[in-house]
């Protein structure tokens, strides 16, 4: 059996990879997408450690997180849809309407 | 049931009139003189009723007084309640207000009838005036007095200041309601230290001896001393007398209501509101003896050559009142003292004297109240036929103005002293008082009140004929001139229009509304003082601790009688030789160089007026100055520094809102981590300990 560490040090390496994008990528569907990566390490911590707690909770609320993580990325997709249409640009650095 | 138990409602009724009047009056015909009339009248009907059965059958079980109250606040061990409380000083008052009050409305009919739609106004603020003061005659604790004291001295602010867009009367208004101030401020202060020292201001606790006798003596001197100071103010007594004179601005009738019946009686009532504990401290009671007799004597001076006719009858009220507070106070020290004599019979003799005091003090206040109503208004018939104050401009007025004439000469009489007459009886009494004093505890203060009493008494003589020969005697002055072609030619224009108008004129005298008053007071002024020979006699109704029926060998007797009676019929006949006969040149002695000074000093009132307004525009605007600049510059510096400092940090911080979602969630991780990293930090900090 795969010890559970790895699946810990996987899922950090994939959050890690996700937090860099998030912060970095000027790409708004980039930065959604990294989002889906630190949810998915999320998961993977979920479904290891229910593996090994022998709790079936934990793939339940894996499930759970990647209906949400659907619906997410569909209105995520939607907002920026719209966001294209009107100010033509998914330039994170563009959208800096709500300012000071 | 008794007519006493209902004698709450006395107060109610004038104020209901005044809530009528005050909503509805403008809608009225007469714009609510009917309504305040039957307000008033109706009180005053009750009132009599109430005192009558006061001071005659007394109350049930023999009682002295007749309580009806209810507990208003209780907190922290102090009582306080609402409530009537009646005895024969209340009964005494009850009468003198009531009645005067109501015939100066009756008067007011006739006086006011050309002042259009703000006799609603004038209306209002009479009923309120007469109410409140009732309410304060019949309070039963110290507290409520104040409240209604307070309110008199609004209305009076509100009525001295009748004819606001008169610069004059606006600031007379203030004057009076400032200067009174510093009286009620002091009279407050009072309330509080009576308030600790008893834990209540009841009058039925606090007039207990032996409540009084358990208590700090030097707390209760203290009280009753500043609680005199809300006298001094209200009453107009030296050295807060300076705002009685201005007071004049106010239509005529109400300086009648202030100095006859409402107002400046308050602050003699407090006085005599508070004998039973002043008796306790015979000190306080000198001191009230002290600045009646110095006001009276100074008061007298300034009218000797007042050039206004209102204004002489205002600085004798001053004067008459000094008489008043000298009488209590007198009577406060002698049966004080007499309390302190462990001697019997001395005791008693010095107990009896100052009861007498006492009476003769409330008795003045009575006669007062009708010979001062009575001066007022006919000086108000006066005013109202020559349309001036001006005593130089008036003169041969006799002719045209019997009625006016005649009763304005009774009360003139009246306040000298001269014989039968009311004032007589009790300024001899007060005298005699003040006199005997001195003669039993052998001190000369007393004495010398005594001759300031009887030098005073000579003044009011010769200034009340000075007024009284000015303005009716000797030539025709130039205003009794204009007004009596005026009037001619007045009744000529009007007669077919109006035929009740030029009824009235042709007599080319007050309408009937203000002669009736006048009549009745006049008859009062003659005849008030001889209530001496009802019953027990005016000291033997209403005395304090002991009573004393009247003698009338006792007054026959006695040479100090004959010796005020002397110096009236001076003050008289030099009167007469110089502004009659003009034996006297009164002219050529006020423009001797030598007089010169003194006689602008009395013009000046002492300087008073001038120092009254150095207090008020140098010492407390500069102090008002000094504040407003420590407000301006500390008070708001610090608050503006405050804002100007949040409104810079805010200005400053609010540049973190970038609008940049990722520099947003590179805080939120970076926070995140920090957390990470303390918590860590912190579990093994809390390992190792």
């Amino acid at each position: 059996m795969i010890p559970l560490e790895y699946f810990l040090i996987l899922s950090s390496i994939l959050f890690v990879i996700g937090i860099v994008g998030v912060l970095t990528k000027k790409n708004a569907i980039i930065v959604l997408m990294s989002i889906e990566i630190m949810l998915n390490a999320a998961n993977i911590n979920f479904v290891a450690f229910a593996t090994y707690n022998n709790d079936p909770k934990g793939y339940m609320f894996a499930l759970f997180s990647i209906g949400i993580a659907a619906a997410e990325v569909a209105v995520g997709l939607a907002i920026l849809l719209n966001l294209n249409r009107l100010k033509d640009t998914v330039h994170v650095d563009d959208l800096n309407s709500m300012r000071w | 049931m008794q007519i006493y138990e209902l004698a709450w409602i006395i107060p109610l009724l004038p104020l209901v009139a005044f809530l009528i009047v005050g909503f509805l009056g403008g809608k009225m015909k007469d714009k609510g003189a009917t309504v305040a009339l039957v307000g008033v009248g109706s009180a005053m009907v009750l009132a009599l009723l109430v005192a009558y059965q006061a001071l005659t059958a007394g109350f049930d079980g023999g009682a002295r007084y007749f309580e009806q109250s209810f507990n208003w606040v209780s907190v922290g061990g102090y009582n306080l309640d609402l409530g009537i409380y009646i005895d024969t000083v209340t009964a005494l008052l009850l009468i003198v207000v009531s009645f005067v009050a109501a015939l100066v409305v009756i008067y007011s009919v006739g006086y006011m009838h050309d002042q259009g739609d703000r006799r609603r106004r004038y209306y209002t603020e009479i009923c309120l005036f007469v109410g409140v003061m009732l309410g304060l005659v019949l309070a039963n604790n110290f507290l409520q007095l104040f409240i209604f004291w307070e309110l008199v001295g609004l209305c009076s602010y509100l009525l001295i200041g009748f004819w606001f867009e008169r610069p004059a009367a606006a600031s007379a208004a203030k004057k009076a309601f400032l200067v009174t101030r510093i009286g009620d401020v002091m009279f407050m202060v009072g309330l509080i230290v009576l308030l600790t020292t008893f834990k209540t201001l009841d009058f039925h606790t606090l007039f207990d001896p032996a409540v009084i006798a358990g208590v700090d003596q030097g707390m209760l001197g203290l009280g009753l001393f500043f609680m005199f100071g809300g006298s001094i103010g209200k009453s107009a007594q030296f050295p807060l007398h300076d705002w009685l004179p201005d007071a004049m601005e106010g239509p005529t009738t109400v300086s009648a209501l202030i100095h006859a019946a409402t107002m400046v009686k308050a602050g003699v009532y407090l006085v005599a509101r508070m004998f039973p504990l002043l008796i306790f401290v015979p000190n306080v009671g000198m001191f009230i003896a002290i600045i009646g007799g110095v006001t009276a004597l100074m008061a007298a001076t300034m009218a000797l050559n007042s050039p206004l006719i209102k204004r002489v009858l205002a600085y004798s009220t001053i004067s008459q009142l000094g008489y008043m507070f000298l009488s209590l106070g007198t009577g406060a020290y002698l049966f004080g003292i007499g309390m302190q004599t462990p001697d019997l019979a001395a005791a008693e003799a010095l107990k009896v004297a100052g009861s007498i005091a006492f009476a003769a003090g409330l008795f003045h206040l009575m006669n007062h109240a009708f010979f001062k109503a009575l001066l007022f208004l006919s000086a108000g018939s006066v005013i109202h036929y020559v349309h001036t104050e001006e005593l130089k401009l008036m003169g041969g007025l006799r002719k045209h103005m019997k009625v006016t004439s005649t009763v304005m000469l009774i009360g003139s009489l009246s306040i000298a002293g001269i014989p039968i007459l009311s004032g007589f009886w009790s300024k001899d009494e007060i005298l005699s008082s003040v006199f005997n004093a001195s003669g039993s505890t052998t001190q000369w203060v007393f004495l010398l009140l005594w001759l300031m009493g009887v030098i005073t008494a000579f003044l009011t003589a010769f200034y009340m004929f000075r007024m009284w020969f000015m303005t009716f005697g000797g030539e025709e002055g130039e205003a009794t001139k204009h007004a009596t072609q005026t009037k001619g030619e007045h009744v000529g224009a009007h007669a077919d229009e109006h035929g009740h108008a030029a009824d009235v004129h042709e007599h080319h005298e007050a309408p009937l509304s203000m002669l009736g008053p006048l009549v009745v007071l006049a008859i009062l002024a003659v005849g008030s003082g001889l209530v001496v020979f009802i019953g027990q006699g005016f000291s033997g109704t209403i005395w304090f601790g002991v009573a004393e029926a009247f003698s009338l060998d006792k007054i026959l007797g006695d040479w100090l009688t004959y010796l005020s009676v002397l110096v009236a019929i001076a003050g008289i006949t030099l009167a007469w030789l110089t502004y009659s006969k003009k034996k006297v040149d009164a002219g050529a002695i006020a423009s001797n160089p030598s007089v010169r000074p003194f006689y602008n000093l009395l013009l000046n009132r002492y300087g008073f007026t001038k120092g009254y307004n150095f207090i008020g525009e140098k010492v407390v605007y500069g102090f008002s100055l000094a504040v407003d600049w420590f407000d301006r510059n500390v008070i708001d510096g610090i608050v503006n520094l405050i804002s100007r400092d949040l409104i810079g940090s805010g200005k400053r911080l609010r540049k973190m809102q970038t609008g940049l979602v990722q520099s947003y969630s590179a805080v939120i991780i970076g926070g995140v981590v920090a957390l990470i990293i303390l918590l860590y930090v912190l579990g093994y900090v809390l390992k190792v300990i």
